[in-house]
């Protein structure tokens, strides 16, 4: 059986977390998503579909990945449209992943994942989402996941997922014909999970990954490390269409704000994280509109003090500093769209608790994460998508120590790889697709034997998903 | 014979007097619920409509069509049509079903006034060799072909008139699209089918190049 050290654990819902974020997590059966199938769409529309009257392409590229009008709809609190008597909305995703090889090297014919071409069932979200009056709204996502063990069992579990409850007012212009200034309250439990571009991590690409998959060790802070974990509330500001600015803050999610990571592990050492005090996140953004096209130019940071153990808030904090530069490119026409993204971050991690405890080699280390990625549909019908992604940063072998499959040899967080990504979309609350993940660096090294176990390459981590992603 | 109130002198005066006075009440309270339903509109046309029509209807994303400037009884059939989903092309279902269907008439007619007092917005210039091969086709048509001039109904500036709609700096794309949509009776337009029956999509294209450049 394949070793799994907590950090491997935590990166892993870390990175499965992008999944999360947009809902996914699964849990229907093949025949329950064929009858949803044959259901039509007009059975088949999400909470805000029913709530505005529009269809999802009035909001998404493709879900999740917004328009200018889905972006002015989040902003606006979604209260656009007529509030609904019944505003809830279910989301189910069911996936068969293949890994390249899946012995995991150590001569004793264990599997890496015991999941491995076979269906997999990765949890189901209901919604519960829309507007209360035309300055109040927001949605809270409830999902059932399904853990897959390597050792072939799997368990259930449910808790809150991402949610985001905005308070919005609204400034016109002189002559009234415009509205100026956009500005807002939001309540929230993940960071960037309020952001309206999806260059950010919350919403970032990919929007869904396959849930067996052998994910890299590292990963900053801002990329999914607090996702479900904290409490966010933020003020914001989107002037002319042009200017965004938002000031967010994070707390542990204790008392009236433990809601927002009900059913999520706080017990546990490796659990939810505990933050200390206060951990601010500021955003700007410049955005313009044009014909059919749109441009965003970004920056964000911020600042996070994590106790070293959660279950224990004498085991003292370190800092993790993030810095991050984005930009997004679309061009939304009919029939052809394309859309880019860009994102960059560094994070610097002052490891004060950990290195004087000794769970790690350097007192700070730092992190750089590169996501890119260019997709193009036809008919909002028919998509392809191009990402590359790299993660490098500060040799620590005590952060990042040997293990089979998951450690490193050199000590190193580096890794890197591309994603192709094939969509189909019969309907447009209804995915199929096909993504193929192929690494040329894992856990810091580029050849045979990267994890200082085995003899396994990076590419053995290679990973083909195939999934098909409903909402309704 | 007892007198009819009505047949007295003073009667009919009194009654002249009542019928005035209801009269001028009327007068009044229908600029005042106007004034209201223009006011709901422009609410609507700057939180709502702006965020693809553009502030005052000027649009400029191609997918979305301008409306500054549009004509009054056009914006009123249409957005009637959206409600009543009678105009169901792809676009119409997508964008256009559930907005119009939480408008009430009064409102829809005040959008429609407001978007036709709207300064449009200046045309935008294409390709010359397609403008010139669309402008020929907007002022003379093709007889041959039964293509009827598209100012003829339209107006010689593309401006519109009543349900005919101002063409005039139309996004080009969304005029193709039209123009495809209904030719293929996705879009009903009685007068539109017969007239655009044999148009190509070469001819669509150079016909909304020149429009868009008015």
């Amino acid at each position: 059986m394949t070793k799994v050290n907590s950090l491997t654990v935590k990166r892993r819902r870390t990175m499965i977390q992008s999944a999360r974020q947009v809902g996914m997590r699964w849990a229907f059966s093949f025949g329950a998503a064929l009858m949803l199938l044959g259901a039509g769409s007009a059975q088949a529309v999400p909470a805000y579909a029913r709530q505005t009257g529009q269809n999802c392409v009035a909001c998404h590229v493709s879900f999740p990945e917004l328009t200018p009008y889905g972006r002015w709809f989040k902003l606006s609190g979604y209260t656009i449209g007529q509030r609904q008597t019944l505003p809830v909305a279910m989301m189910a995703q069911l996936g068969r992943s293949q890994i390249k090889n899946n012995d995991d090297g150590t001569g004793s014919n264990t599997l890496v994942t015991a999941r491995d071409q076979m269906a997999a069932l990765n949890g189901a979200s209901l919604f519960l989402a829309g507007k209360v009056n035309d300055n109040i709204g927001g949605f809270v996502q409830w999902t059932y996941s399904q853990n897959y063990n390597t050792d072939g069992t799997s368990s259930g579990h449910s808790g809150i997922d991402n949610t985001d409850l905005r308070i919005v007012g609204r400034m016109t212009s002189e002559d009234a014909n415009e509205v100026k200034l956009l500005y807002g309250l939001t309540v929230h439990n993940n960071p960037t999970v309020q952001d309206v571009w999806n260059s950010t991590p919350a919403f970032g690409f990919p929007f869904t990954a396959s849930p067996t998959a052998v994910l890299p060790t590292a990963g900053t802070v801002i990329e999914g490390g607090l996702a479900q974990q904290g409490a966010g509330v933020g003020i914001y500001g989107f002037y002319d269409k042009t200017w965004y600015a938002e000031l967010s803050n994070y707390r542990t999610a204790d008392g009236a704000f433990s809601v927002l990571r009900a059913g999520q592990d706080i017990n546990t050492p490796g659990g939810v994280a505990r933050l200390n005090g206060n951990n601010p996140y500021i955003r700007l953004a410049y955005n313009r509109e044009w014909g059919a096209n749109s441009l965003m130019l970004g920056a964000f940071g911020m600042r996070v003090d994590r106790y070293v153990d959660n279950t224990d808030t004498s085991s003292g904090t370190d800092r993790f500093t993030d810095q991050g530069v984005d930009a997004q490119y679309q061009y939304i026409g009919n029939p052809h769209t394309f859309t880019t993204q860009l994102r960059y971050i560094h994070e610097t991690q002052d490891y004060r608790s950990s290195f004087a405890q000794g769970a790690t080699s350097n007192a700070s280390d730092s992190l750089n994460s590169l996501q890119f990625k260019a997709t193009y549909y036809y008919e909002h019908q028919y998509g392809i998508t191009l990402s590359h992604f790299s993660t490098s940063g500060s040799a620590d072998p005590l952060l990042y120590p040997a293990a089979a499959v998951t450690g490193s040899a050199l000590g190193r967080p580096d890794s890197s790889g591309n994603i192709l990504e094939l969509d189909y979309l019969p309907m447009q609350n209804m995915r199929l697709m096909l993504q193929y993940t192929a690494y040329d660096k894992f856990n810091g090294g580029s050849g045979v034997g990267y994890d200082g176990t085995t003899l396994r390459r990076p590419s053995d981590n290679n990973t083909l998903f195939l999934n098909l992603w409903v909402s309704f | 014979m007892s007198q009819n109130f009505m047949g007295s002198g003073s009667g009919r005066a009194l009654a002249s007097v009542l019928l005035l006075s209801c009269l001028a009440a009327w007068a009044q309270d229908k600029p005042a619920d106007q004034a209201a339903a223009d006011q709901a509109a422009q609410k609507v046309a700057a939180s709502i409509c702006s965020s693809c029509h553009g502030p005052t209807g000027a649009s400029v994303s191609p997918l979305f069509p301008r409306l500054a400037g549009q004509q009054e009884q056009y914006l009123v059939a249409q957005l009637k049509a959206f409600k009543g989903k009678t105009r169901s092309e792809k676009d119409a279902h997508d964008y256009m079903w559930g907005m119009a269907t939480l408008l009430e008439d009064s409102v829809i007619e005040g959008l429609a006034r407001y978007y036709a007092a709207q300064k449009p917005a200046p045309g935008i210039p294409g390709d010359p060799a397609l403008m010139a091969r669309g402008k020929l086709l907007f002022e003379k048509g093709d007889p041959e072909r039964q293509v009827t001039a598209c100012s003829a109904c339209h107006g010689e500036a593309a401006e519109g008139n009543s349900i005919f709609p101002r063409l005039a700096g139309q996004h080009a794309p969304y005029v193709v699209r039209q123009l495809d949509v209904i030719q293929r009776k996705f879009r009903e337009s009685p007068i539109m089918h017969g007239v655009i029956r044999e148009l190509n999509p070469a001819e669509m294209k150079a016909v909304a190049e020149y429009v868009q450049s008015r």
